[in-house]
């Protein structure tokens, strides 16, 4: 079965080719559903490989690898992108023959994000790693004519581009100092890489890890890199659920996941994956507490929760390290699905949400429960799984991920803060999703416009998702369990401790973290709720005093944005208005010499020239000619 | 293995063409692209030397892969150059016809 794995980018791909080179003009291929839902993976590596190009003694193959991690990555990509795509149906429906763009691009990002969990080598994977940069960009930038949107897409583009630079960075460093970029070849020689010339140090592979890691900061819009995310929301809301919440910005932990054979030779490189992921974790989800579109609190969250699973890695390298268990990395895949499913659904009811109302302004909503009843009861559902309840699936994945990082800190101090700063962002994350739920559906209609309940196209859809974040948790208990399904991906790595379903559970909710991670939800959507829910609160206050200059510091995104644009406008804008003095008198001055002299010697040649350029190109091919029939034939011809 | 012969009529075709449509058409544009053909007939030759290198001596001989690449990053450095060119020729006389620019003389 497993050599057929080639297959499944291939579909999506004749999908995009048939719908972006068809001459339809009817829009025949509308939904574009004409892909397969990717099966799961098996425990084979293997499949067709075949030789790219050769450089020198180097040979680039493209080849297929396919796992557990790929399965997990799998799953996910098929459900949302099919269930976004049958949504598309109906949230796309007013766009005309901007739809055909539309689908075309979305099935290329499909396809290449298959291509990029099934490739076997680094090289490959960055090829596909950049093409869903470029679908990123291109469906960002949807409505080009909106100024903002196109700028919103420019700068995702140019952002992640940094990241890229330092992913390939690392990938030159591997294939100087390792001498291979193919996964089996890399993580086979684990504890000690030997490359052609010799073992690579500690130190280069430390720096490779972290380069290959920066690859994922771009792309997983972690601190200090996550500033395009929320401004790629300008793109349709079914590309933020799709490519900005369930797939694409998830490729960078995929790529840490899936380099965790080097990773936990570098501790150091560990560490530092950790405290970015809790950083990020912590200021994303402080950021959205003050957003009031209802787009950005979900892109703030996403970051929010990325940072999440990048932690979980970091945290859960140490675990393997130091105690041989892989805790953390099956937490961080395990949040990485849910997060999938219910992230997808909330954007989508986010969705459903401004194509009723027409707005993303959270101040202007209120009121829409009775009008959209699937959508508030859908959406409510996803807040809740984010939050973190049980038995829905944030819960059971969450608990997971901070189980992970507070027992890690018993090999380095750090990750007690790192534990901390999870368990106030569970508290946010609780409060800020809650404050939109009820902005949103309770209380007064704070402006004019008749929403009503969005058509089945997209309902159903939304009622899928939600099913699927009410129970993906429990792939915790099936078989022998979702961690034991996960580990099999790095069994290599050294020996794991499988627990029984029925054991784990127990284990579970007689551990009084489980408690103090739901206490915090429970206690932020009472927050909430008495806050935007109850009336009579003067919400005011916040207004006033240090609360005051933190809310403003918060709305302004700690300021990180603006310190981009004024490193861009006074920084480098500065030092090349600098160098546009030296261009103009030094270099242009050196210039305006030679040309002085070429205007005198041309004046007196100028008498052969007629203008016409492509009269001179034909002077030449016929010159050409003549001086080849002149070598071929006239020369033997003449005895030479 | 594709024999050489192939390739070298297949880049003569391929120069031909870029050659005929340098001369004959009149949009600016369409002629920095057949430039651009006549450029990848010359880098498909040196590419399949290279390769035939191979064939006769059983090692690859990397120079004639490391032009092409040389060139490659020329070629748009050089559309880069051309391009802005066309547009400021544009932004000057409304017309990328190159029969029309022909001030360029005595």
């Amino acid at each position: 079965m497993i050599e057929y794995a080639w297959l499944i980018p291939v579909f999506p791909f004749l999908a995009f080719l048939l719908i972006g080179l068809l001459p339809k003009r009817t829009l025949l291929w509308e939904n574009g559903a004409g892909y397969a839902i990717a099966g799961a993976g098996g425990a084979l590596v293997g499949g067709p490989e075949f030789t790219w190009l050769i450089i020198g003694d180097y040979e680039v193959t493209f080849g297929l690898w396919v796992d557990q991690l790929t399965a997990v990555m799998l799953v996910v990509i098929s459900v949302v992108g099919t269930l976004v795509v049958v949504y598309s149906g109906g949230y796309m429906h007013e766009e005309g023959v901007g739809r055909r763009r539309y689908y075309a691009e979305i099935m290329l990002f499909i396809s290449v994000m298959y291509g990029l969990v099934i490739s076997d080598n680094y090289l490959q994977m960055f090829i596909f790693w950049e093409l869903v940069g470029l679908c990123s960009y291109l469906l960002i930038g949807f409505w080009y004519e909106k100024p903002s949107a196109a700028s919103a897409a420019k700068r995702a583009f140019i952002v992640t581009r940094v990241g890229d630079i330092m992913f390939m960075a690392g990938i030159i460093i591997l294939l100087k100092y390792a001498g291979t970029l193919n996964f089996e070849e890399l993580f086979a020689q684990h504890p000690q890489i030997s490359a052609a010339g010799g073992p690579i140090s500690k130190e280069m592979l430390t720096l490779a890890t972290l380069m290959i890691f920066g690859g994922a900061v771009g792309k997983s819009a972690q601190f200090p890199l996550h500033e395009w995310l929320p401004d790629a929301m300008e793109g349709p809301t079914t590309v933020s659920a799709l490519i900005h919440a369930a797939t694409m910005v998830k490729a960078g932990v995929y790529l840490t996941a899936r380099s965790y054979p080097l990773l936990i030779q570098t501790p150091d490189s560990l560490l530092v994956v950790a405290i970015i992921g809790g950083v990020t974790a912590l200021l994303a989800a402080t950021v959205a507490l003050v957003a009031t579109d209802i787009k950005r609190v979900l892109a703030y969250s996403t970051i929010s929760q990325l940072g999440y699973m990048i932690l979980a890695l970091g945290a859960g390298g140490w675990l393997v390290i130091e105690g041989n268990e892989a805790g953390g990395y099956a937490a961080a895949m395990f949040h990485l699905m849910n997060h999938g499913f219910f992230k997808a659904l909330l954007f989508l009811c986010a969705g459903s949400v401004i194509h009723a109302v027409g707005t993303n302004d959270m101040r202007l909503m209120g009121g829409l429960k009775k009008h959209m009843p699937i959508t508030s009861i859908t959406m409510l559902i996803g807040a809740i799984a984010i939050a973190g309840i049980p038995p829905l699936s944030g819960f059971w994945s969450k608990d997971e991920v901070l189980a992970a990082v507070y027992s890690s800190g018993e090999f380095h101090a750090v990750f007690f803060v790192l534990w901390a700063m999870g368990v106030a962002t569970a508290f946010l994350t609780a409060f800020y999703m809650f404050r939109m739920w009820f902005m949103t559906f309770s209380g007064e209609q704070r402006s004019e416009y008749h929403a009503h309940e969005s058509p089945k196209l997209m309902t159903v859809p939304l009622m899928i998702l939600a099913v699927l974040a009410l129970t993906s948790g429990f792939a915790l208990f099936i078989g022998s369990g979702f961690d034991s399904f996960l580990e099999g991906s790095i069994e290599d790595l050294g020996h794991f401790e499988v627990l029984e379903p029925g054991e784990l559970a127990v284990e579970i909710f007689t551990d009084p973290l489980t408690y103090v991670s739901i206490a915090v939800a429970v206690v932020g959507i009472l927050i909430a709720y008495r806050i935007y829910f109850m009336a009579g609160f003067d919400r005011s206050v916040f207004g006033r005093g240090v609360s005051g200059w933190f809310q403003k510091t918060l709305e302004n995104r700690w300021y990180i944005s603006k310190f981009y644009d004024d490193f861009a406008y006074k920084g480098v804008y500065g030092l090349s208005l600098e160098a546009d003095l030296f261009d103009r008198y030094v270099i242009d001055g050196i210039v305006n010499g030679f040309s002085y002299l070429g205007a005198n010697t041309g004046n007196v040649m100028r008498k052969a020239q007629s203008g016409n350029v492509q009269r001179y190109a034909s002077l030449i091919v016929l010159g050409m000619v003549l001086l080849i029939v002149f070598m071929l034939y006239i020369l033997p011809w003449g005895g030479w | 293995m594709i024999p050489i012969e192939y390739w070298v009529i297949f880049s003569s075709l391929l120069f031909c063409i870029g050659a005929y449509g340098v001369i004959t058409r009149r949009n600016a544009i369409v002629v920095l692209m057949c430039i651009e053909i006549m450029l990848n007939a010359a880098n498909i030759n040196l590419v399949a030397f290279s390769a035939y290198h191979t064939t006769l001596h059983g090692v690859a001989d990397t120079s004639g892969q490391v032009f092409a690449l040389f060139s490659i990053a020329i070629a748009a450095a050089e559309v880069a150059v051309g391009l802005a060119i066309i547009l400021s020729v544009y932004r000057r006389y409304q017309t990328i016809d190159v029969d029309k620019i022909n001030i360029l003389r005595w």
